[in-house]
């Protein structure tokens, strides 16, 4: 399994503010890599840093052998590293399946023109690609949903949407922030699944912040504990279920 | 005639100063650009010329009745226009300052028709004879009466306490709500103050000028490009964006062509926005994606 | 599942197309109309397609933008020059209108490659406004300046284009045309892309969308369909001036896409025919027209924000967009 994602020192310090200290370890193909750690512990910087939303002070990530850091959002994700938001980063105004088409946006062949003249080939592009669609929501048994507003969904089903909308777009590399919060026991145990699958069958590699201890231990491959900006533990889940530093830290969470 | 460009630059960009001034105030405050504000300030002149032309009262009492009346349309603005739809899309506000901008141009427009109102001279002080320079009495005034605005302002701004309230909200509107701060009727204050500002640089206008409703875009136009030049926010921006605007427009006119005393304006909010999109003292403008 | 949702789908489809009908019913009007009611309709096409441009940049789009009475401007005056001076047919006008539009929207939008939105766009396209309309006032040589450059006689594939009849149908061929472009655009990647945009650009940027790119896209196919209708108003009052496309006319474009529904295609056609004829009529009472204008639009951003197309939608899914094609 070679090294998808490198961070190698990564920290970043805001005036005064030590978000990240030195943050260094790896990610690699095919796996799920939680993250975890107390509230402030640093772990959405971490995803921002990835990602491209926050320029580290210090420290380099690899993605796939080439640097990231400090690129832009785009430009990150144009690389294939792509990630969820916690307050959803669904577009308000359209329809499920129409979110979910954004995902394809970038594998859709039609062009301006194409689209302007009515050619054969951009419109046959366009209605596979919502027939894809219609089939990637079905994978997670929400093709029911594909043509209802968002807005009208419910909290743990746009969290839904907006996971499949993200798998469209094929990344190599996923960062999931909190998928599971607020989600129904069933819903959560669905997303545990949907999350193994990717990673196990797709081979998609899967980052993962997630305070649901339980999830998190019986759905990981690996995991990376961060305390206050510092990488404190890193290793398999009984291994970090042992962790003397891991327990202190948590103190007080069961 | 450089000097004497610079002094009637300097006058002229006093005015703009104002208005760019009390634009930011209620952008700052409210996030909110008032793209209707250059015909609110035509409604301070024109307020001002129907209390002294048309029903005869003097000059005095009239400009500040005119400076409350703009006052009070602010608080009626923020409370009955722009409060309503705060839920909305932020196009919305922009939309709707437009348009309470052209009704009031409309109206004028129906009320005096193609007339340029002409106002009585109101100051009859000599002018000032500085080597060859000549300072006129209206611009001595007029730089005069908005330096005090200015030094006030700026004043209440950072020594008083209800300067503190107003940094306060405009760091942060949530945790100034958190302190009990009424966010809403500070909204409504701010843009009672905003026009109130804006209507002093339009009586400061009306006696030099003749009055006609189109003149409240140049004043939009000019009070935009001292901001972006100053820097979009910065309240000093706004000031020292006004004045070189002033003194650049009559370098313009007078160097180049007397057509592009018209045309300055857009020109430096092209030229900075391609540049320097922050302007002098402004705070990062652009998006990074 | 899969066995019901075909039948439901084919006839949601059926009934779009009754969107077909409109064009070919219009097609009858010049036999009942007479030649004001008929120069009534052909100026209703050209705020129609005036609107469905200016809507694609603030509805769609939702960009604050104040370059379209330019983009209107700049397709008559470039139709009367290039069939004064260059002595073409309209037909070519029509496209160099529309080539010249969609410069106007390329240039007007540039600064959005490095990063500029909102209120900084607002601005710039208002400078870049005012800055056209300066122009056709004082390139006198070329434009005529306050007295107006007349069209020559306008033909179109050979055929005059005088009568109010013959313009009515060039000008049905030509909305149509751009409406079925547009409506293309919108039902694909393209369409959502802007609509995404409108909503979260950061997010949309991370799907890998390159978002300056469609911000400029947008500002150049308005540009383009405004630069048309502007051909198509020269083409009818045979006349271009620059009080036209001035600071009153900006107003009249905001409140056709607002009464008929920001960021719906359809909204945009019903504003344009809603609203044309008034500010015909408004024109004899000075102050008139930015007046009711303005009261329209505040009366709508209250009460109707999403425009009398939200009203159709409630009545029949056939008003809501969709933004995809199976």
């Amino acid at each position: 399994m070679s090294d998808l994602l490198k961070l190698a020192g990564v920290s970043v310090h805001f005036s005064g503010l030590k978000a990240l200290t030195e943050v260094s370890f790896d990610a690699h193909a095919g796996e799920v890599l939680a993250l975890i750690g107390p509230n402030g512990a640093g772990k959405t910087t971490l995803f921002n840093v990835i990602s491209g939303y926050v320029q580290p002070t210090a420290g380099e990530i690899h993605f796939k052998g080439e640097p990231i850091q400090g690129l832009t959002p785009h430009e990150v994700s144009a690389k294939g590293v792509r990630r969820t938001f916690q307050n959803g980063g669904l577009f308000g105004d359209m329809t499920v399946l129409e979110n979910v088409l954004t995902g394809l946006h970038v594998q859709i062949d039609s062009n301006f023109f194409g689209l302007l003249l009515g050619t054969r080939k951009a419109d046959e592009a366009e209605r596979a690609a919502a027939a894809r669609a219609r089939r990637l929501l079905a994978l997670m048994d929400m093709d029911g949903f594909a043509d209802q507003q968002v807005k009208s969904l419910s909290g743990g089903q746009q969290r839904m949407v907006e996971i499949v909308r993200t798998i469209a777009t094929e990344p190599p590399l996923l960062l999931l922030d909190e998928p599971a919060v607020g989600l129904s026991p069933p819903m959560r145990a669905r997303m545990m699944e949907v999350i193994k699958r990717l990673a196990g069958e797709e081979g998609i590699s899967i980052l993962l912040i997630e305070h649901a201890i339980d999830l998190v231990m019986a759905g990981s491959d690996r995991i990376v504990v961060l305390n206050s900006g510092q990488k404190i533990a890193e290793g398999k889940p009984n291994e970090i279920r042992e962790n003397r530093e891991v327990l202190e830290a948590y103190l007080g969470y069961a | 005639m450089l000097m004497q460009l610079t002094v009637s630059g300097f006058a002229q960009g006093a005015i703009y100063a104002l208005i760019a001034l009390s634009l930011t105030v209620v952008f700052r405050a409210t996030t909110v650009v008032n793209f209707g504000h250059g015909d609110f300030v035509l409604g301070g002149a024109f307020g001002v010329y129907v209390l002294v032309v048309m029903l005869g009262l003097p000059f005095l009492p009239s400009a500040i009745a005119a400076i409350i009346l703009m006052f009070a349309c602010g608080i009626l603005i923020s409370r009955g226009f722009i409060d309503p739809i705060k839920a909305g899309p932020h196009i919305g506000f922009a939309m709707m300052s437009i348009s309470l901008g052209y009704i009031f141009r409309g109206t004028t427009r129906s009320i005096w028709g193609r007339e340029v109102l002409p106002m009585p001279r109101v100051f009859d002080i000599p002018p000032v004879f500085i080597g060859d320079v000549v300072i006129t009495g209206d611009a001595m005034i007029i730089s005069g009466i908005v330096a005090l605005l200015l030094v006030g302002f700026f004043i209440v701004f950072y020594k008083t306490s209800i300067g503190k309230v107003i940094q306060a909200v405009y760091q942060s509107e949530r945790g100034a709500t958190l302190i009990g701060i009424n966010v809403r009727r500070f909204h409504d204050m701010m843009w009672g103050a905003g026009l109130a500002m804006g209507a002093v640089a339009g009586i400061l206008i009306a006696p030099i000028s003749l009055l006609h409703p189109d003149l409240g875009a140049g004043f939009l136009i000019r009070g935009f490009a001292a901001m972006t030049l100053g820097g979009f926010g910065s309240l000093g921006g706004a000031v020292a964006g006004g004045l070189i605007l002033g003194i650049t427009e009559q370098y313009a006119g007078a160097y180049i062509n007397t057509a592009l005393i018209d045309i300055t304006s857009y020109l430096v909010i092209i030229v900075v926005l391609v540049v320097r999109p922050s302007g002098l003292f402004g705070k990062r403008a652009v998006v990074r994606v | 599942m899969n066995q019901e949702t075909p039948k439901v789908k084919s006839s949601l489809m059926q009934n779009a197309r009754i969107f077909y009908l409109v064009p070919l019913v219009a097609a009858l009007i010049p036999f009942f109309a007479n030649d004001y009611l008929q120069f009534m309709v052909n100026m209703i096409m050209v705020y129609v397609l005036v609107t469905v441009g200016f809507n694609l940049v603030i509805g769609n789009l939702g960009q604050l933008a104040f370059a379209n009475t330019a983009f209107f401007g700049i397709g008559a005056y470039m139709t009367a020059i290039l069939m004064n001076y260059a002595g073409f047919t309209f037909e070519i006008a029509l496209v160099g209108a529309a080539i010249s539009g969609g410069l106007a929207g390329l240039l007007a939008s540039i600064t959005a490659l490095r990063g500029i939105r909102l209120y900084y766009l607002a601005i710039i396209t208002l400078a870049f406004g005012e800055l056209m309309r300066w122009v056709y006032i004082h390139a006198e040589s070329v434009t005529r300046g306050t007295d107006g450059l007349p069209l020559p006689d306008v033909t179109v594939f050979g055929m005059s284009m005088h009568s109010e009849t013959a313009k009515f149908y060039v000008f049905l061929v030509i909305t149509v045309l751009v409406v079925k472009g547009t409506s293309n655009l919108l039902k694909s990647r393209v369409g959502r892309a802007i609509l995404a945009i409108r909503d979260n650009e950061l997010t949309t940027a991370s799907l890998g969308i390159s978002t300056a790119n469609y911000i400029i896209l947008t500002f150049v196919w308005s540009g383009s369909v405004v630069g048309v209708a502007g051909a198509m108003f020269a083409a009818s009052t045979e006349r271009v001036f620059p009080e036209s496309f001035g600071l009153t006319e900006v107003i009249v474009h905001f409140a056709m896409v607002m009464v008929g529904g920001a960021g719906s295609l359809i909204g945009s056609i019903i504003g344009g025919v809603v609203l044309t004829a008034l500010p015909e009529y408004f024109r004899q009472f000075p102050g008139m027209e930015e007046l009711f204008f303005g009261v329209i639009i505040i009366a709508v951003l209250l009460f109707l924000p999403k425009g009398l197309v939200s009203l159709l939608a409630k009545v029949s899914p056939l008003f809501r967009e969709r933004y995809y094609r199976e």
